[in-house]
């Protein structure tokens, strides 16, 4: 691996610290994105962020090689392997996003109507709130990071 | 209700699953067709709802108007839409057989129906930020179609299109949000309720003078829009550039999404205003914001009809001469609408949107045919400059007729659609006459100079392209038959349109009174449950 001479060992180590910190803050924001700072955008770019810092410092084969175990994609050829999976996630999350606003029509309501559900006397965690927005969020998270990865990858690898 | 929605859902939905199977690409051409043609037959649906007087709104996620995004639906929509269905209709089919393989599996059927969502939804939104917001939806798609084929010329031409767009998008903003801190609404009923209020006891806005202003720099961003001189310079380089069906789609929809912005803000939304003062300037008088916009639409029609109609007679190619055509057609499209705005006298004002409506449907019909008449000629010749052209009326009868019936319908014969464009045109600079506004006669003389000028440069591409000695090259060339057809249909419909002209004309009547009915649409957002 020559990107193992790039970068410093205290890099690689923050890097392994940092990057769940990072995967679970964006997680709390796309979770209490309905009706406090945060939503499907927002944590969809730190997510994106993060894996981006794994680019950085691993390498843009290491994701693929290491982690998925199987051959990297890069240079990319005709739209193959990882960038083709970013892409798909794109597709998902559109459909995911539309969808959840188009459900609210057979329900009678206007499209993009929401619904909440409240939780009570849970264990341990007390009392939390589900959003239906949360659909549309989870939506565009995936938008988000499916389309600043393949940004991330394809850029990255010229 | 949900009709309403049904054209972008529909629109939506294909792009999404256009995307989702780009792997089988015999199935997402299928569907892409597929959503077109369910795509009309929404608007369709809508339009036998709504025509000819009823207002539909519809509170997207169920907030009540103002604080929620409204969509409405009426006869000035749903003629617009009309538009926007017939000719992206004609152009998927054109472009199944157009755009390479490659072409359509990456990305372009998803592209092109990404615009349609942002189209429909200019037409439809009953909020002003939400209109800005349908129209980056509608730009961002067509800014990667301009680039689409990937050449220099098309980087080139993108990156104008790309930069001018821009531009007007951040004026746009700011002017929105001028807007915002001046009326405190954005909701465009909201806004025209309370203009019409100013300055009364209690009343949201002071002092309306500031909405003037941020209502003349909109105006320009939706001048840009829609290829107006001075802010036409993006749009023949974009033409030129794009894909033939995409420049279908950009000249003959497009550009009448900022005519429709036009239309809906200055006539339905900000002619509630008055100015506290009466101001004078040249060619307009008085207090009312609407007669403001006179004057310079005025301006800006006599420019494009002048420079579009000067430069498209000494162009050297087909696309060059639509290009530049289409400049001096959409100052035809405005010219009717500064004498509305000038005149006082309402069956006048509404005559005048009419011919604005009717010269928009003829102008999208035959400039889509000849843009894409040309993009096939592209294809089986490899060239579409006049000089290597001559001679296709002998051995292309079929294509030729059709450019024929399109040229014909831009001159404005009868009995074409673009006869009755023309003529409404003339009807309300003379009725305008006949009422006392003198003025007038400017109009009815641009208007004739720039009829002199379509005739020149069409028949000046007609002699050097369709006459003559037919060269081996014309003489062997096979066009794809497809690509034909739909040139040919699109022929068809004009001279159908405009021997069944009653209906046409009786719906661009409604959308006309619909413009201009603002308590009813003031109503129909706002009053009750909706």
């Amino acid at each position: 691996m020559t990107t193992d001479h790039d970068t410093t060992v205290i890099a690689r180590t923050v890097a392994r610290v940092v990057f769940p910190i990072i995967v679970v803050t964006a997680i709390a924001l796309l979770l209490q994105g309905h009706n406090l700072p945060g939503g499907g955008f927002i944590a969809g770019t730190l997510t994106a962020a993060a894996v981006g810092l794994v680019y950085v410092i691993y390498g843009l084969d290491h994701l693929e090689q290491e982690l998925l175990g199987r051959p990297p994609s890069v240079p990319f050829t005709d739209e193959a392997g990882i960038t083709r999976e970013y892409g798909s996630l794109v597709t998902t999350g559109l459909a995911l996003a539309a969808g959840g606003g188009a459900v609210a029509i057979l329900f009678g309501d206007a499209f993009l109507t929401q619904a909440v559900w409240f939780f009570e006397h849970v264990p341990v965690y007390g009392e939390f709130e589900v959003a239906s927005a949360l659909a549309f969020d989870l939506g565009v998270y995936a938008v988000v990071v499916g389309a600043l990865l393949t940004i991330l990858a394809v850029v990255g690898a010229e | 209700m949900s009709v309403v929605v049904a054209p972008m859902l529909i629109a939506l939905g294909t792009a999404i699953l256009t995307l989702g199977i780009r792997f089988a690409p015999r199935v997402q051409r299928a569907v892409s067709v597929l959503g077109a043609v369910c795509y009309a037959g929404a608007v369709a649906v809508l339009g036998l709802r709504v025509v000819p007087d009823t207002v539909l709104a519809y509170q997207l996620s169920g907030w009540q108007a103002p604080y929620g995004i409204t969509l409405v639906a009426d006869s000035l929509s749903v003629f617009m839409l009309g538009i926007a269905a017939i000719v992206s209709l004609a152009a998927i089919v054109f472009s199944t057989r157009f755009i390479n393989e490659i072409g359509q599996s990456v990305s372009y059927h998803p592209l092109f129906h990404f615009m349609l969502v942002g189209i429909s939804g200019s037409f439809l939104t009953g909020d002003i930020f939400n209109l800005f917001v349908w129209f980056e939806v509608m730009l961002m798609p067509s800014y990667v179609l301009v680039v689409f084929t990937g050449g220099s010329e098309q980087t080139d031409a993108a990156l104008k299109y790309t930069a001018l767009n821009l531009i007007g998008s951040a004026v746009m903003l700011l002017a929105i949000g001028g807007l915002y801190s001046t009326t405190g609404t954005l909701n465009m009923a909201d806004i025209s309720m309370r203009l019409a209020n100013a300055g009364s006891e209690g009343a949201a806005i002071g002092d309306p003078t500031p909405v003037l202003g941020l209502a003349a720099l909109l105006l320009a961003v939706f001048a840009l829009k829609a290829g107006i001189v001075p802010f036409q310079f993006w749009v023949p380089s974009a033409y030129k550039a794009a894909p033939a069906p995409a420049t279908a789609m950009l000249a003959g929809v497009t550009k009448k999404v900022g005519v429709y912005a036009i239309i809906r803000l200055y006539f339905t939304v900000f002619a509630a205003g008055t100015l506290p003062q009466a101001i004078a300037l040249p060619g307009f008088s008085g207090t009312g914001f609407l007669g403001f916009f006179g004057p310079i639409l005025f301006v800006l029609a006599t420019a494009s009809i002048l420079v579009g109609g000067v430069a498209a007679v000494s162009r050297p190619d087909l696309d060059g001469v639509f290009a530049y055509s289409s400049i001096g057609q959409v100052g035809f499209i405005i010219l009717p609408l500064a004498v509305a705005a000038t005149v006082s006298d309402p069956a006048i004002r509404a005559l005048g949107i009419v011919a604005a409506l009717v010269y928009s449907l003829n102008h999208a019909l035959a400039k889509s045919l000849l843009f894409m008449l040309s993009g096939s000629l592209h294809e089986g010749l490899g060239s579409v400059k006049l000089a290597d052209l001559g001679g296709l009326s002998r051995a292309q009868p079929l294509t030729s007729g059709s450019f024929f019936v399109g040229a014909l319908a831009l001159v404005g014969i009868p009995p074409l659609t673009g006869f009755f464009g023309k003529l409404l045109v003339f009807d309300t600079a003379g009725r305008a006459m006949a009422a006392g506004a003198t003025e007038a006669w400017l109009a009815l003389a641009v208007a004739l100079v720039g009829a002199i000028l379509t005739i020149a440069y069409m028949s000046r591409a007609w002699n050097r392209g369709f006459w003559g000695e037919p060269s081996e090259l014309i003489a062997n060339v096979r066009l794809s038959p497809v690509l034909l057809g739909v040139v040919v249909v699109l022929a068809v419909l004009i001279v159908a349109l405009g021997v069944g002209f009653e209906p046409v004309y009786t719906t661009a009547e409604a959308g006309a009174d619909a413009a201009l009915d603002r308590s009813g649409y003031i109503d129909a957002v706002l009053g009750g449950e909706a």
